[in-house]
């Protein structure tokens, strides 16, 4: 057997195809493809985990109900490790599988995929990441965030500062963020809004992942700011908070994006940090139906994806509620086109046509268009009241006239120069 | 510029620059006897952390018993790789034993959160989080333990190399084989050199461990210590001690007064910058010895 | 029997000095050349560009670093940062209008010049802190991209690459970008293979065995090592401009951080220092094993109706990858090219079984 460079490489070709070749699904038997890709070594690893379980016993929820239309969901999920040529490799498997979707959960990561799923048609989910621009549907038909992007929660952040306050004129906002992209995303909304609103605005990056912020809490403490607002990360978040209650600040007065679950309380230590808000685009805990009914079907039969404790996480319920919305578009798709082939092209307008959506009472009423694929922008602020994170406010909107500003200021620039 | 800030951020920024020197000292130990730097210091420093949370919660020991179980575990695993790993690469040139490392490192970093989990786990050893306030300065008090016992370490080190084992060692990080020819077992120093490294790293992951909780970031703690490490210079201890109080003092004070005119995260490449600084002009280190190579 | 030496004759010193006298081992490198160059009719869309592509452009970039810590023995762990740099150098002058052949070389240009400002404060010293010095250029690189809007572009802070012309043809779709990777590959190749055999070369070898008797025979060691850091930061900053045009297409300052510099450094040790071969079956161990072993792993698991929770499956690929470093530089540190050397030295006096050489 000579062994030389092309057998080498005809014999790696072939141990590559073989372990993909297991789960290949004929082209007889009814499915609808979800790929999720997604990190759960590097980066994300604080949220994917809960996050991933979520979708995953959903989805195991609507399968064991029959499917869709006698369609059964198929997710496939691996890590890319937040790793450019993996997440491409998984992709590109992906299409060849016929996937009609896929959800990275994470910036880069979906950032590098736009340009191939414009292209191929395949519909990107961004849930809470990815391009913030996204959210205008006709410069991205195939990239969906369905869900409040990180400006829209910043926007929601100050209009609740605005509803406790009446008024923010000479007010001091401080917004500590971890210096990456992804934190320094709200910086331009709330700089016009600050402008709008009279308030005044200061800005503390701190290096990422955010493990050593001493140096900035005591600046922010001598700030002596109204209100705070920290936008990190997992590592970011927990160091944040701590140092925030090191510095002696009030708790009530501090608040994050969406960023926030009890894991994290549970590392801070959950009495310490009472009264910390956060934007809360789901309701959270074991209350809300689709959860419910998880429990009683998916979770107490064994098929949970992974840990019972772990159900009614926020983060779980990001996942329940995203798994919610990507099966209403089914729905809707099938709906629209009943016997239509289940393409991305045909799940795409399925998840345009969702109207005044709420998952059964766990999110606000979410209108998807050509036009917005961001759903409305709606979401609550919640408190931590040292048990679980109860609602602080109604559903609300806010501010949206200056997020879409900046939304169509970007996406134009993306249409002009393929930026 | 307001000065009581500098000054409560130089405060502080000492406090963290010691912790950081804990890791720094295991780096160091590791030079002077084997030649070698550590690029696993910050991961061996985030196995302590995993390890001690794994007793004290897996188990349920107490905080009190689960720290110097497994401190005296760390010890083992330090000897552990030295004898596995680090003593087939003796013949070999230093970069390779140096890659051996960065393997190793990357080993753990995916060892470790595989076993126990990625999410972030938290390690309460009992210091308040209330703040301290001396005058007007606020004075983190998880930073001021840290930093006290960190201090306490690295003079104990200082004493243990005064001491007869610490002669013997230094004549092994001087020249082995004149070492071997006295009747000295230098592979035995090696080894108690690594351990003593490992229990280093793993308080100073226990600390900071307490500080942020335990996940796969605490390994990123090694370019702090590579910065005070060179400045200091890589083999000399008391180095170690001054160059941590500065690189931890500039790196705050930096943020403070430097972040707001260029925009932020100046504190990344701190230990960059003084890395490359020390390279340029005093490629040795503050205190470290130059090395004359013979023909 | 197959790479028969006998009847062997040359008449001219050229003909000795030749890469490969033997004419099996011509004939191996022609297959080798018709079957990449055949590739995309042979193999599927997917191996093209998912395994096929990213391999030829991660060998180049090996083969550059290879130079430089196989050829001249230095260490470099900023590796990911050049490569930056050549993406980001030659993208923005795609975009200000300057045509994609000269972009790439402008972008290398940029690299070579700003890795020699970190590089020569370093190569002063020990191997140890050029080390250093190269994992400092890598953050402080990484912090000046993300950090200036007009490199990184703005608050999205990714820059789609726009589509280019390489010698007239558009390069877009599967087949020009793999045609483009694989002739600066084949280039990148042929300098490499060739520098062995000039004065540089030699150079080089002197001062990796031993520096301070380089300098004592005449050799002008950091002269060398200066000009050895010029051309690998040179080659990393194209290989950067050829994975930003032709793989990633959207580039963002995340995507060249520590671990691809890790990585590359991995792919030059497994693969065998200072051996052009070995360069490319490194890429090929480091950037596969993940995928292979976590196809493997999930195919492993539903067959036997394991569930080995998510958390362990998806470490293990980073386990793996540092128990292969590990593996190699404890049982085979001169890495793969030396298990393909003593595979090719059984065949010499195959079926004979003793081998003299």
């Amino acid at each position: 057997m000579k062994l030389n460079r092309r057998r080498f490489l005809a014999a790696t070709a072939a141990t590559l195809t073989m372990p993909a070749t297991i789960d290949f699904a004929s082209a007889e038997e009814k499915v609808i493809r979800f790929a999720m890709p997604q990190d759960f070594t590097r980066v994300y690893t604080f949220v994917t985990a809960e996050y991933s379980q979520g979708q995953r016993d959903y989805i195991t929820l609507v399968n064991e109900r029959g499917g869709i239309n006698g369609y059964r969901i198929i997710a496939d999920v691996s890590d890319h490790g937040n790793d450019l040529p993996r997440a491409i490799e998984a992709y590109e498997k992906a299409k060849r599988e016929g996937a009609v979707l896929i959800d990275p959960l994470s910036t880069p990561v979906a950032r590098a995929l736009v340009p191939r799923a414009l292209e191929d048609k395949i519909n990107m989910v961004t849930a809470f990441s990815g391009r913030s621009d996204a959210a205008d549907g006709t410069a991205f038909p195939y990239v969906l965030p369905l869900s409040p992007n990180y400006w829209t929660q910043a926007g929601l952040l100050v209009d609740y500062f605005r509803q406790q306050d009446k008024d923010l004129k000479g007010k001091k906002i401080v917004f500590v963020h971890i210096d990456t992209p992804f934190g320094r995303e709200p910086l331009p909304i709330l700089q016009v809004l600050s402008q709008k609103l009279g308030f005044e605005f200061q800005a503390f990056p701190y290096t990422p992942p955010g493990n050593d912020q001493s140096a900035i809490w005591p600046q922010v403490r001598r700030a002596r700011p109204d209100w705070v607002m920290f936008w990190g990360a997992g590592v970011g978040q927990t160091v944040a908070m701590s140092e925030a209650v090191r510095n002696g600040l009030p708790m009530d007065r501090v608040c994050s994006s969406v960023w926030l679950s009890e894991s994290d309380m549970d590392v801070i230590g959950r009495e310490q940090v009472k009264g910390v808000l956060k934007v809360e685009p789901c309701v959270s805990g074991k209350d809300p139906k689709p959860v419910q009914a998880i429990i009683n079907e998916v979770v107490s039969k064994g098929k949970g994806a992974g840990p019972e404790n772990k159900v009614g996480t926020s983060y779980y319920n990001y996942g329940v509620m995203m798994g919610a919305i990507m099966i209403e578009g089914v729905k809707k798709a099938f709906e629209r086109n009943p016997g239509g082939p289940i393409t991305g092209l045909w799940l795409n307008e399925g998840l345009r046509s969702i109207t005044n959506f709420t998952a059964e009472g766990m999110i606000p009423p979410m209108t998807v268009t050509k036009e917005d694929h961001q759903g409305g922008g709606g979401g609550r602020i919640a408190r931590w009241d040292g048990t679980k994170f109860v609602p602080a406010t109604d559903w609300f909107a806010a501010n949206q006239d200056v997020v879409w500003a900046e939304i169509r200021k970007s996406s134009e620039e993306f249409r002009k120069s393929g930026k | 510029m307001d000065s009581s800030l500098i000054i409560e951020l130089a405060i502080n920024g000492a406090l963290i620059g010691l912790m950081y020197a804990l890791v720094a000292l295991g780096i160091v130990l590791i030079y002077k006897t084997s030649g070698l730097a550590n690029l696993a210091q910050g991961a061996i420093a985030m196995t302590g952390a995993y390890v001690t949370w794994a007793i004290a919660y897996g188990v349920g020991a107490p905080i009190w018993l689960a720290i110097p179980l497994a401190l005296v575990l760390m010890f083992g695993v330090g000897m552990l790789i030295e004898r596995l790993a680090l003593r087939r690469m003796i013949g070999q040139p230093v970069i390779m034993a140096i890659m051996l490392t960065l393997g190793i490192e990357i080993m753990l970093r995916g060892l470790l959160p595989g076993m126990f989990g990625s999410a972030v786990k938290r390690l309460d050893i009992g210091i308040p989080q209330a703040p301290l306030f001396v005058g007007d300065f606020l004075i983190n008090r998880a930073t001021l333990i840290g930093g006290s016992v960190s201090l306490l370490v690295i003079l104990l080190s200082l004493v243990f190399f005064n001491s007869r084992y610490g002669v013997v060692m230094r004549a092994v990080s001087d020249d082995q084989t004149a070492s071997w020819s006295v009747g000295i077992r230098v592979e035995r120093a090696i080894a108690i050199a690594w351990g003593l490294a490992a229990v280093t790293a793993a308080s100073a992951g226990i600390l900071w461990g307490a500080n942020q909780g335990v996940d796969w970031s605490l390994s990123l703690l090694l370019i702090k210590a590579l910065a005070i490490a060179i400045l200091g210079g890589l083999d000399s201890i008391v180095g170690v001690l001054i160059a941590g109080l500065i690189v931890g003092v500039v790196e705050s004070v930096a943020t403070g007064l430097i972040d707001p005119l260029v925009g932020g995260g100046t504190r990344d490449i701190a230990a960059s910058v003084i890395i490359l600084l020390t390279l340029l002009v005093k490629p040795h280190g503050l205190f470290g010895r130059e090395h004359i190579e013979r023909v | 029997m197959l790479y028969r030496r006998a009847g062997l004759r040359h008449t001219r010193y050229e003909d000795e000095r030749q890469l490969w006298p033997l004419p099996f081992d011509r004939g191996l490198v022609v297959l080798v050349l018709v079957v990449l160059v055949a590739a995309p009719l042979l193999v599927n869309r997917l191996y093209l560009v998912s395994y096929l592509l990213p391999w030829v452009i991660w060998s180049t970039a090996a083969l550059g670093l290879n130079l430089l810590m196989g050829g001249a023995g230095q260490i470099h762990l900023g590796y990911g940062a050049v490569m930056a740099m050549g993406a980001y150098g030659s993208v923005h002058l795609v975009r200000a209008g300057v045509p994609f052949e000269f972009a790439m070389v402008g972008g290398g240009l940029i690299s070579a010049c700003v890795g020699i400002v970190f590089g020569g404060a370093a190569l002063r010293v020990q191997g140890l802190y050029l080390a250093m010095a190269t994992l400092a250029m890598q953050y402080v690189v990484d912090f000046v991209i993300s950090h200036v809007p007009m490199i990184s572009g703005g608050t999205q802070a990714t820059i789609q690459v726009p589509t280019v012309r390489f010698l007239g043809i558009p390069v877009a779709g599967d087949l020009p970008t793999y045609y483009v990777a694989l002739i600066i590959c084949a280039i990148v190749t042929v300098f490499i293979l060739n520098v062995g055999r000039t004065s540089l070369g030699r150079a080089l070898a002197a001062v990796r065995e031993k520096d301070y008797a380089a300098e004592i025979i005449g050799v002008n060691t950091f002269k060398f090592k200066l000009l050895a850091f010029w051309i690998s930061s040179f080659i990393g900053g194209v290989a950067g401009s050829v994975l930003a045009v032709c793989y990633l297409r959207a580039i963002s300052p995340d995507q060249f951080h520590i671990e691809l510099s890790i990585q590359l450094v991995a792919m030059v040790i497994v693969g065998g220092l200072g051996s052009v071969l070995g360069s490319f079956f490194g890429a090929a161990l480091i950037l596969f094993a993940p995928i292979v072993l976590n196809n493997l792993i999930g195919g492993i698991a539903d067959g036997l109706g394991l569930s080995i929770s998510t958390d362990l499956r998806s470490h293990v690929p980073l386990m793996l990858y540092g128990a292969l470093i590990i593996g190699f530089l404890l049982w085979e540190p001169l890495g793969l090219a030396k298990i393909y050397n003593n595979v090719r030295n059984y065949f010499f006096v195959w079926p004979f079984r003793h081998a003299q050489r």
